[in-house]
């Protein structure tokens, strides 16, 4: 939903950065408002996922020039637990099995810290127990997966939905999916993509990074940029994406050059 | 060449060395006569060495073997029996003696060659020579010094780049003779891209004592498949000591299936190094035994490169005063990240007097891996059992059933389904016989 | 490895301090005349010091093992001091006690005074070679069970450790538990009657203090039919950059529905981030499940000392007997351990559990090493073993050599063993949910271990968490 009256969420300027000497991102300009869904496309290796790993805060990435700014503060003076306190959500493309330590331990604490950094009351194990169960109904997921240990032995779906879960209990607000729709089927796709919506307010906003389409049929876009060799080449509105999936990204690519 | 070993039997064994002719190649007479050398510095392992603790090979010492010089007579109708109908190509060795009119050299594809080393080393000296003798070196091992110092009857297969077979070759090594030594010897050679499958079959036409001392050497070159059976159904009184070294380049796979019946005492040691990124290996076995049988698997996987890959699977079924002993260590060295190794080591105890010793065994010098193994000793699962006399059949039927299917899980994984056939009688034949 | 893992892996030792007291010290070396004078020292039975001189005319014919997986310089028996102690000599009561040594353990967080005791734990209290003190000796002898220093029990029962010591681990029995039963200075004993169950646990806090010392003790604990006790072991030691040799001996005896269990946390000094200095920890426990439904249970929480070369063992002998082995072995720096278990089925339907965990970090070799072995009279015996290793950086090695050797086709053995880490994505994922990494740190770890912090008593798996916490939180960079 654009309302350019909105408040501006995420501010980014001229970002580059680099995972071991290599530099991945070569000057990403993009602004999001509360209440948007951004869409980043691109081919693989484009750096999309690189973005959403650094505006998280991932150790393995360095931030060589640009700002970010979250909310009007510094994103880069927050160490990354900083960030998820602050609001910062990053869903996942490969989440990492945690053997021995069950998600209900997890996501309680997750949750009782997220709340503390917001001066809201910590939850006691019963009273987060209805929580975290009401989350699950929505997520279709049984109640086993509470006494599992993170991620441990999930299939592809459940990992992802293990995911939102976790979004809906944070309530972030700035929610950086990372390629949410790889590995699922079409019901765990709509299941998915069905509490992302429901998740999504007029306060918060959502950046989706997804190398196909089909996830945009499920969760509508107000825009779509195209990422290659680090930078936004292109921005539209839902119209590209349909365009992209119709004509591939060579075209785009291509006309770049051509350009250049 | 003298034979000054400092163990009496080993110089007994090592008699008859020096009459190997001269090969036509001079570094492989150099090989050779560091292997002698070695030989007579080494002495027979005993049970207080660690790789040879659950195996006694004083009952092999014990015993006076002899090299063989010429190969008995046997006929075509005598080995009818191991036919493999799919084989592109057989080669028949009688007492370690290679017999061409039992042969079938067959029409091999362009690029795939099997024949004998001899052969080999005058057409393919320079690829053979950085891996024959080198692969497995045998510094510290007697029985692969012993092979070395008398290799003479080998076998060369090689797969050039990109070429591709899918029918096996047959290698059929037969042992006729009471009181003989042979000492088999095969390279294998896969260059880039090529595909084959090789079977190496042991049988007896007698069952009287002898030594089959042999090692097979291989190499997996870049993006390369093979996949290499060897069968063990060798005489009832016979030794049986094997050593097999495998390099792996990258994104090699090695598809290893052994199979062991036989042999009063057999030992199988299989080493195999990923020396390339992202190299695959599967590793099969079942021992299936009885009577006074021991059967002994040795691997080490070593993954010394990252992303590489290796599922391995080692059943025993153990049946009368049977003994199996299995060692299977997992060695990621620093560095082989994103390593995914997995091991099982299962048995199966059908009597009293069986005995399994099993020691599977991780080292791992890596963070970013995945490795896991596995063991279990036991018996037929109690539920199985009574789901199948639940349908009707009798106690002794059932336990046969599901001992055959344990075995058989291993077994029908091997690509050539005549051999396949001819394992899973085997195996029904052994299992109704209380193994 | 990242800085931030870095950090989190170099804690300093916090008990490396060494006590200013005056000690007398055997000069050092090792023959006959030092172990006559060990034995005179206190004032041993004849038959105890044929004990000493037979383990050691044994011990001089043995070799030290070689197979385990560490490396260390060889061992100069002479260079050692084999008897220390404090002076002045022992006192009766705890208000003689030398105060400095009261002070040590207090620093320790060692009750001495029985006032100031954790509730219901009775403590026995080694330093150097001699027990100093044990508390509540009085209470526990109202119900019949005998408690405190092995030298005490020889002198005031010298039957019951006639008839038991060595009945476990014979003299002979390895180069290091034949090097104890020649040199032993001190330990603990314990006496559990018949259908006694022990109304607190007992403990023994052990501590080496003198720098060219070793630390000799040999415990045995006798738990007769239908007695239960739970023992508890501590040990700390100061920082020197010289090896100290800590080589004891542990004997379990369980008769008919008797049930011991014996947990360890042991924190000797490790060395320094370069391998320089710590204890070497070469130690022999045994337990003899010799009644019927009888049952042993080792719980360990190894993070100390610079090599670490123990397997607290079970053999089940009468019919139905458990044997349990709970193990967390933490090695960090250049620290060495081979550490693990054997379960000996020989009576039927014996069962067994080992649940192993083993964590390494920096550039430390963690092995577990462990024996299951059916014998042929062991009609239904059950074992299960799970064997799991968490590596923390790529310097470290992390092994599992388990032992399977089963003789009778009706038992029924399970083994699994697996690899975890903790890496950067581990602690990102956490941090991104807004975790920081010292309690996510502590969040995976109490995780791994968590089957094994259950079997110990409350106040120690309090004290375990918190060891393990020191050895791998702090400054986060």
């Amino acid at each position: 939903m654009i309302n350019s009256n909105a408040k501006t969420l995420l501010e980014v300027r001229d970002l580059t950065a680099s995972v071991a000497g290599v530099e991945i991102l070569k000057g990403i300009n993009l602004t999001v408002r509360a209440g948007e869904v951004h869409a980043i496309m691109g081919p693989n290796g484009s750096g999309k996922s690189t973005f959403a790993k650094v505006l998280a805060g991932h150790p393995a990435y360095t931030v060589q020039g640009g700002a970010v700014l979250f909310e009007g503060r510094d994103l880069f003076a927050l160490a990354s637990d900083e960030r998820a306190r602050a609001g910062i959500f990053l869903g996942f493309q490969y989440p990492v099995e945690i053997p021995g330590v069950t998600n209900s331990a997890f996501l309680r604490l997750a949750y009782n810290t997220v709340q503390g950094g917001r001066g809201k009351d910590e939850l006691d194990p019963l009273e987060f127990d209805d929580l975290v169960r009401e989350k699950m109904k929505m997520l279709e997921m049984s109640p086993e997966f509470l006494s599992r240990s993170i991620n441990d032995g999930f299939s592809g779906g459940e990992k992802k939905r293990n995911e939102i879960l976790q979004m809906a209990l944070l309530e972030p607000v700035l929610a950086l999916l990372d390629e949410t729709d790889s590995g699922l089927d079409i019901d765990a796709l709509r299941v998915v993509a069905g509490g992302v919506n429901q998740l999504l307010t007029p306060d918060n906003a959502c950046v989706l990074v997804t190398h196909y389409q089909r996830l945009l049929n499920y969760i509508t876009p107000d825009y779509v940029h195209v990422m290659s060799a680090g930078r936004i080449i292109k921005s539209g509105n839902k119209a590209l994406a349909l365009e992209l999936e119709e004509r591939g990204y060579d075209w785009l690519l291509d006309a770049k050059k051509a350009a250049a | 060449m003298t034979v000054t070993a400092s163990h009496p039997y080993v110089a007994s064994l090592l008699a008859g060395s020096t009459a190997v002719p001269k090969s036509p190649a001079a570094w492989l007479d150099a090989r050779r006569a560091a292997a002698l050398e070695r030989a007579n510095a080494l002495a027979v392992p005993t049970t207080r060495d660690e790789e040879w603790r659950f195996t006694d090979l004083t009952p092999l010492t014990k015993l006076q073997f002899q090299p063989v010089t010429a190969a008995a007579a046997v006929s075509a109708a005598d080995i009818a029996m191991y036919a493999v109908t799919e084989a592109a190509a057989r080669l028949v060795f009688v007492d370690g003696i290679h017999v061409p009119a039992l042969s079938q050299r067959g029409a091999l594809p362009a690029g795939i060659t099997a024949e004998l080393l001899a052969d080999g080393l005058k057409t393919h000296g320079a690829l053979i020579e950085p891996h024959l003798a080198q692969l497995a070196s045998g510094e510290s091992d007697l029985f692969t010094s012993l092979n070395t110092a008398f290799l003479q009857h080998g076998v060369f297969i090689h797969a050039a780049k990109n070429a591709s077979l899918q029918a096996p070759i047959h290698l059929l090594f037969v042992a006729t003779r009471k009181d003989t030594a042979t000492y088999p010897r095969c390279l294998i050679i896969s260059e880039a891209g090529s595909k084959c499958c090789v079977i190496e079959d042991y049988v007896a036409l007698g069952d009287e004592p002898y030594l089959t001392n042999t090692v097979t050497e291989i190499a997996v070159a870049p993006n390369a498949a093979l996949c290499h059976i060897k069968v063990q159904r060798e005489g009832g009184q016979a030794f049986h000591i094997g050593n097999c070294a495998v390099t792996l380049a990258k994104d090699a796979r090695y598809l290893a299936h052994a199979v062991t019946f036989g042999a009063r005492l057999s030992r199988n040691n299989l080493t195999v190094i990923q020396q390339g990124e992202g190299a695959h290996a599967q590793i099969d076995g079942i021992a299936l035994i009885g009577g006074r049988q021991l059967a002994d698997t040795h691997t080490l996987m070593d993954h010394a490169r990252p992303n590489g890959s290796c599922e391995q699977s080692h059943k025993t079924i153990v049946g009368g005063a049977g003994h199996a002993v299995f060692n299977g260590k997992v060695f990621v060295r620093e560095g082989a990240q994103q390593t995914d190794s997995s091991q099982q080591s299962r048995n199966l105890l059908l009597s009293d007097k069986a005995r399994v010793d099993t020691k599977p065994q991780l080292e791992i010098f890596a963070d970013d891996v995945k490795c896991a193994h596995g063991a279990t000793v036991g018996q037929l699962d109690a539920e199985h059992l009574f789901y199948l006399k639940s349908r009707g059949l009798p106690e002794r039927q059932a336990r046969n059933l599901l001992t055959y299917a344990f075995g058989a899980e291993i077994i029908d994984r091997i690509p050539v389904p005549s051999l396949v056939a001819q394992l899973e009688r085997s195996v029904m034949a052994r299992t109704e016989a209380g193994a | 490895m990242s800085t931030v893992l870095d950090n989190l892996v170099s804690q300093p030792y916090k008990h490396g301090f060494v006590t200013d007291i005056e000690s007398e010290t055997a000069p050092k070396g090792l023959n006959e005349d030092i172990i006559r004078m060990i034995s005179a020292k206190k004032h041993e039975p004849e038959w105890l010091l044929e004990f000493r001189l037979k383990a050691y005319r044994h011990w001089l014919t043995m070799t030290e093992p070689q197979w385990p997986n560490v490396r260390y310089p060889k061992i100069d028996f002479q260079a050692i001091s084999y008897y220390a102690a404090p002076k002045p000599k022992l006192k009766k009561s705890m208000d003689e006690v030398d105060p400095e040594l009261l002070r040590t353990f207090e620093k320790l967080g060692v009750p001495m005074h029985e006032r100031a005791a954790l509730a219901g734990v009775a403590v026995d209290v080694i330093f150097d070679s001699v027990s100093v003190t044990t508390t509540y000796k009085e209470k526990l002898a109202e119900v019949g069970i005998i408690f405190g220093s092995i030298s005490d029990a020889v002198r005031d029962h010298p039957d019951l450790v006639r008839q038991y010591m060595g009945s476990v681990v014979p003299a002979g029995d390895n180069y290091y538990a034949a090097l104890n039963s020649a040199v032993f200075t001190d330990g603990s004993f314990c006496f559990i009657p018949k259908g006694v169950k022990c109304p607190m646990d007992l403990s023994t806090y052990f501590r080496i203090n003198t720098q060219d010392s070793g630390q000799f003790e040999r415990t045995l604990i006798i738990a007769e039919e239908g007695a239960t006790v739970s023992y508890l072991e501590g040990c700390t030691a100061p920082k020197f950059d010289t090896n100290q040799l800590h080589a004891a001996v542990v004997e379990l005896v369980a008769l008919d529905d008797a049930d011991i269990k014996y947990s360890t946390v042991q924190n000797w000094y490790a060395g320094d981030e370069h391998g320089v200095g710590g204890i070497y920890n070469f130690v022999t426990k045994r337990g003899l499940c010799k009644g019927r439904n009888s049952k042993i249970s080792w719980t360990q929480v190894e993070t100390g000392s610079a090599i670490t070369w123990k397997y607290p063992s079970c053999i089940l002998l009468g019919e139905n007997s458990i044997g349990e082995f709970y193990s967390v072995a933490l090695t960090n720096h250049r620290q060495q351990a081979d550490t693990g278990t054997k379960m000996i089925h020989i009576g039927k339907n014996t069962r067994s559990t080992i649940i192993s965990k083993g964590i390494s970090a920096g550039h430390s070799n963690n092995s577990y090493r462990g024996l299951v072995k059916i014998g042929p009279r062991a009609e239904g015996a059950r074992n299960f073993s799970q064997c799991d290793s968490m590596l923390i950086g790529a310097k470290c090695g992390a092994n599992t050599f388990p032992y399977i050797q089963v003789q009778n086709p009706t038992a029924k053995v399970e083994h699994e063993a697996t690899t975890s880490k903790i890496g950067e994505d581990q602690l990102f994922y956490f941090q991104s949910r807004g975790i920081p990494t010292e309690e996510a740190v502590s969040m995976i770890i109490n995780g791994f271990c968590k089957d094994v912090f259950q079997q110990l008593p409350m106040e120690f798996a309090v004290e375990a968490t918190k060891l393990l916490g020191l050895k791998l939180e702090g400054s986060v960079g």
